[in-house]
């Protein structure tokens, strides 16, 4: 691939709450693969009202940190950061443009791309270098099918899926060098009158050792809470499918697959679940699955280690027992 | 309110989706093909607000001849009149590209037509891709504000202020009229064409506009290319349990996941 005179990887590191959000700094790492393919540095840009935190975080994990600061950055207003990402783009000539596959690193690759029309590969999974191109996996089909994309335009632009890559080992910290973007009054369409938080809790589905996950065959909010006592015994969070969270059982937070969370603990437990597409292929990447079901035919028993054939509500209180009575011996 | 709906026409996202084995090609046989469930949302959000408000709402796809269905079932659950955007020319467009067509298409129907639109509503992704870059992009070839993730919208004295949704809740964003809006899912469901609101779909016309009434829009080549195309390692489905009572079917399990040590 000829790169011509662009040699840095920039990665936009996205903020919540003044922390860098996880999938950020995990795309530092096939950053760093695209900065071996270009002999370039791995550089991050921080945008926001306060980047300090961010910045020292993503510091030790990168060449050098690019903060832009400033009151325009405040709301969450998306027209001034794709006015900062523009702007640093124009400035650094990256070879590359990547961030975290979330709502706003998909509309500003989407957008960066539109203005200077460049092809993008979103959501990837996995990133290979053949013959000197980067080539990236992105599931197609909600994850039944993976195309391997290689992207044809300078910079290559590319979003990465949560939990697809781990974050690099940390080094020294690197520069942290202020960039001054001016937000034209023009260029914002859009302005955040509120910010409502309804979920307070934090789920960490995505870091998760042990997730135990309750459907549709759970029947009641009452019984869902043996979902949540499994997962307090195993030390694990509570995921949910759709079907759960529309019934109001547990906040969307919790949703596992396709539109929730992509996840790979070590151990997976699905009580209740049918095992749909859009379900299957948020959780196959777990180490050891463990599916109950009344239905026989559920094809979560396809990607199953161990399958209870049963229902969850008469098998999970019988499982606690179990454990428990292990754990005392 | 004038209102725009883009649309994609995809397979059914309640089947399974594999390839031909041994190919690389997808095994789309016996697949329907319906309008992207995201496009749904948008195009009864779009209903919903102009029985409020009053106006017009105008759907668009960008396809084969086939696509013609994906219009029609819209007539039928909200649009006043539709077009099948469809050219040769047009196939191997990507999402950039496919954002360029639908810009010539905007502007075309607005001279047509002798007013702009308003709104243009789009699904966040489409089931098939699942990328989200048509509607942002779209904005920008327009140069018109965005709201991505909407899942409600009321009109205001200067545009519409519209819920998105966000990880943790929910923010109230702003923006004038033109602008883009992209949908999710909202709290309510897409509304089921009547058998009279099929039969008046069914005689309404679907004009096709091809590049020459697009002003010969060139999509660009496509900014990717496709290396191959597999399918996922599957997992091994394990041991099922089933045995006399429910407690004996436990103990076997719980020993089983003790001697993998996952507990």
């Amino acid at each position: 691939m000829d790169w011509g005179n662009h040699k840095d990887i920039l990665v936009f590191v996205e903020q919540a709450e003044g922390k860098p959000v996880n999938v950020g700094l995990e795309a530092l790492a096939p950053a760093r693969t695209l900065a071996g393919l270009t002999g370039g540095s791995v550089l991050t840009l921080v945008v926001g009202t306060d980047n300090a935190a961010a910045a020292e975080k993503a510091a030790v994990l990168c060449d050098g940190v690019l903060s832009v600061e400033g009151a325009a950055f405040g709301d969450g207003c998306t027209d001034a950061f794709a006015c900062a990402l523009e702007a640093v783009v124009s400035k650094y000539a990256p070879a590359a443009v990547l961030a975290g596959n979330t709502p706003l690193g998909r509309e500003l690759t989407a957008r960066l791309g539109a203005r200077m029309g460049l092809g993008s590969a979103q959501d990837a999974t996995a990133l290979k270098v053949e013959d000197g191109t980067p080539v990236w996996t992105v599931p197609v089909y909600g994850g039944t099918v993976l195309n391997d994309v290689a992207v044809d335009t300078v910079p290559v632009l590319a979003t990465v899926r949560s939990g697809a890559f781990s974050r690099p080992e940390a080094a020294a910290a690197a520069a942290v060098t202020a960039e001054a973007v001016d937000v034209p009054d023009e260029a914002v369409r859009s302005r955040v009158l509120e910010t409502v938080q309804e979920i307070s809790e934090a789920v960490n589905l995505e870091e998760a050792k042990v997730i135990v996950t309750g459907g549709r065959g759970m029947g009641s909010k009452e019984n869902f809470a043996l979902v949540e006592e499994l997962a307090q015994l195993l030390g694990g969070v509570v995921g949910a499918t759709r079907p759960a969270i529309e019934d109001g059982w547990v906040s969307r937070a919790h949703q596992v697959g396709q539109s929730g969370k992509i996840v790979a603990p070590a151990l997976y437990i699905a009580c209740g679940v049918s095992g749909a597409t859009q379900h299957v292929s948020g959780m196959s990447g777990s180490g050891y699955v463990v599916a109950i079901n009344k239905d026989e035919e559920a094809p979560i028993f396809d990607v199953a280690d161990v399958g209870i054939v049963g229902d969850a509500v008469q098998v999970l209180p019988l499982m606690m027992e179990e454990i428990r009575r292990r754990r005392a011996e | 309110m004038e209102i725009l709906v883009c649309l994609k026409q995809v397979p059914d996202d309640s089947v399974e989706i594999h390839l031909k084995p041994g190919t690389e090609e997808v095994n789309l046989d016996g697949v329907d093909s319906v309008v992207n469930a995201f496009d749904t949302y948008a195009l009864e959000m779009a209903a919903r607000l102009k029985e409020a408000v009053g106006g017009s709402i105008t759907a668009i796809t960008i396809g084969p001849e086939k696509a013609r269905d994906a219009v029609k079932t819209c007539l039928a659950v909200g649009a006043n009149q539709g077009y099948l955007i469809s050219d040769p020319a047009f196939e191997a467009a990507d999402t950039l590209g496919k954002s360029r067509i639908l810009a010539a298409a905007v502007r075309h129907l607005e001279a047509e037509a002798g007013k702009p639109f308003d709104l243009i509503f789009c699904g966040r992704e489409a089931t098939d891709r699942a990328t989200g870059q048509v509607g942002p992009q779209l904005a920008e070839a327009l140069g018109v504000g965005l709201i991505t993730d909407l899942v409600d919208i009321e009109q205001t004295g200067a545009g519409i202020c519209a819920k998105q949704e966000t990880e943790s809740g929910y923010r109230r964003v702003e923006a004038a009229t033109p602008c883009v809006v992209t949908v999710n899912k909202p709290a309510y469901d897409p509304r089921y064409p009547t058998i009279k609101s099929k039969l008046a779909a069914r005689k309404m016309p679907i004009p096709v506009l091809s590049a020459a009434e697009l002003d010969n829009v060139d999509p660009g080549r496509p900014g990717s290319h496709v290396v191959r195309v597999y399918e996922p390692a599957k997992r091994q489905a394990g041991v099922k349990i089933k045995e006399e009572t429910c407690e004996e079917s436990v103990l076997k399990a719980v020993a089983m996941m003790a001697d993998a040590k996952v507990l």
